[in-house]
């Protein structure tokens, strides 16, 4: 049945289906684990880096990138797609700023991305964006924001979520992880994107990426060293928490 | 002419008599050339077995020569990775041969000269332990079969949102007595191409077969797909097979590394 009515995407299947939306979910599903953390003075994105070829020059392959100087987001997906729309919102920052004299809004932005992908499902002849995108950011009011887009053009706010490879593993590690002593200061908060990243990364620090923003501060990229130490530091804590528990059973 | 949702032109089916004839005899005189073709290429269809050293073919019944006890095959990157680094890691085995086939699907235009780098299905049997490898011997015979399919493919009544890929499922014929490493495959799901094939040859024939079929969302040699094979490590016919796990997995990531692709469409 499904290969009737998955050819176009402005057909709805009899079940309610629109199968292309569902198909461009799977792309996503493609592109490497990225999680997204809100804490109460700090927003977190990590990512999983991809393997750079030799010869390839590895800062052109970025999948945290600034929108504004307090926006940014996280995508897993199709590369071309994610750069067209970043481009696309990027203008819609500084265009927003032109008129309005204010920056925009984390809410602003996020379901501009998602109206622009809601119409590509709507449209003829074009396909719906292959990506979920993570967007952090602080607001004038300086509340912390985490918003999450998909292909079908819906948007939610959300505590800490993942998207990519593997996101329902680390969704879950976060579920049972989030809790108010985890985020109670920013050091925490990063702690727990990393160790939320090392559930599914395989080789450990030097595939993870890490931004994150604080209230009134531009955006901050962590370096590989900065990482490896906070990894040693999740090291530590974990073999400490072990020895603790094998001394309580002896 | 009709046009679609795509206003791409489309020829709609006339409904006037004399052009339905024309056409139908048109269609009459190529279809006779195309059956030709069709059945010159059939008769270059080829399968052929040999040893890839030597180049020398290989008779049948020479592979009749090695009994064995327990035969096990591996379809698909991530079934011969997991079975490369895991059991062939343990104990030295032999290749004994190489079996190639052609037909008018395959890529390759070469039909006579096969290079021996596109094997399509290598022979290995255990030096140690001869009686692990073989083909024909049927007595006392034991199959196992590995093989991945992508999840999509998976029906079931659940949402496929709340499956957890990759995940195993088994399959076996009746004669195969032993308690499966992991949960049986439901209805209406069906096993596809050479795994079917040998099952149900394995089944016909009363030898013991059991083929684990692994669902999963990446399809080309991936780490997470390869350690969801592990449980069949417990099982019978792979335990004594399997000795140093912690050095399979190192071989195990060492491939990945080399075999990974560089592919810059996702990020």
């Amino acid at each position: 049945m499904a290969s009737r009515y998955d050819r176009a995407i402005t057909v709805f299947s009899p079940d309610g289906h629109l199968f292309q939306v569902e198909y461009a979910q799977e792309a996503v599903k493609k592109g490497s684990t990225a999680v997204g953390i809100r804490g109460t003075d700090i927003v977190v994105l990590g990512v999983e880096k991809k393997s750079v070829a030799k010869l390839q020059d590895e800062r052109t392959v970025r999948k945290i990138c600034a929108l504004d100087d307090h926006v940014c987001m996280a995508f897993a997906g199709l590369t071309a797609d994610a750069r067209v729309v970043i481009n696309r919102s990027r203008v819609e920052c500084q265009s927003y700023k032109l008129t309005v004299e204010d920056p925009v809004t984390v809410e602003y932005i996020t379901r501009f991305i998602a109206t622009l992908k809601q119409k590509y499902t709507q449209s003829n002849g074009r396909r719906p964006f292959g990506i979920s995108a993570l967007i952090v950011g602080f607001d004038d009011d300086g509340i912390p924001r985490l918003y999450q887009t998909d292909p079908s053009g819906t948007y939610h706010a959300w505590k800490a979520n993942a998207i990519g490879r593997s996101a329902k593993t680390v969704r879950e590690f976060l579920e049972k992880n989030y809790t108010e002593d985890a985020i109670a200061n920013d050091s925490e908060a990063i702690k727990l994107a990393i160790r939320a990243l090392l559930e599914v990364v395989q080789s450990g620090g030097k595939n993870i990426e890490l931004a994150i923003i604080r209230r009134n501060q531009p955006l901050k990229m962590f370096s590989a060293k900065e990482i490896e130490l906070q990894v040693t530091e999740i090291e530590k804590e974990k073999e400490e928490a072990e020895k603790k528990k094998s001394k309580k059973t002896t | 002419m009709a046009a679609t949702f795509f206003g791409e032109v489309v020829k709609a089916p006339c409904r006037a008599g004399t052009e339905d004839q024309e056409e139908e005899e048109e269609g009459r005189r190529e279809t006779a050339e195309d059956r030709e073709v069709r059945r010159q290429l059939a008769r270059k269809r080829e399968v052929r077995l040999f040893r890839r050293q030597t180049k020398t073919s290989l008779d049948v019944s020479l592979l009749e020569k090695y009994p064995c006890s327990k035969f096990i095959i591996a379809i698909g990157n991530n079934a011969v990775a997991f079975l490369s680094s895991f059991v062939m890691n343990s104990g030295v085995w032999e290749e004994v041969g190489c079996a190639k086939l052609w037909n008018e699907w395959c890529r390759t235009t070469d039909t006579t000269h096969l290079s021996p780098a596109e094997a399509f299905c290598v022979f290995y049997h255990l030096k140690s332990s001869p009686s692990v490898f073989g083909s024909c011997a049927r007595k006392n015979m034991q199959v196992t079969l590995l093989t991945c399919r992508h999840v999509t493919d998976y029906k079931t009544s659940e949402s496929i949102s709340s499956l957890h890929s990759p995940f195993l499922k088994a399959l076996k014929t009746q004669n195969f007595k032993e308690p499966p490493c992991c949960s049986l495959l439901e209805q209406p799901n069906i096993v596809h191409d050479l795994p079917a094939a040998v099952l149900s040859y394995c089944q016909v024939w009363k030898i013991p077969a059991v083929l684990y079929l692994c669902y999963t969302d990446v399809m080309k040699l991936d780490l997470i797909t390869v350690e969801a094979f592990k449980p069949i490590l417990s099982s019978r016919s792979l335990k004594g097979l399997v000795k140093n796990i912690p050095q399979s997995t190192e071989i195990l990531k060492k491939l990945m590394t080399t075999n990974e692709i560089q592919s810059n469409i996702y990020t």
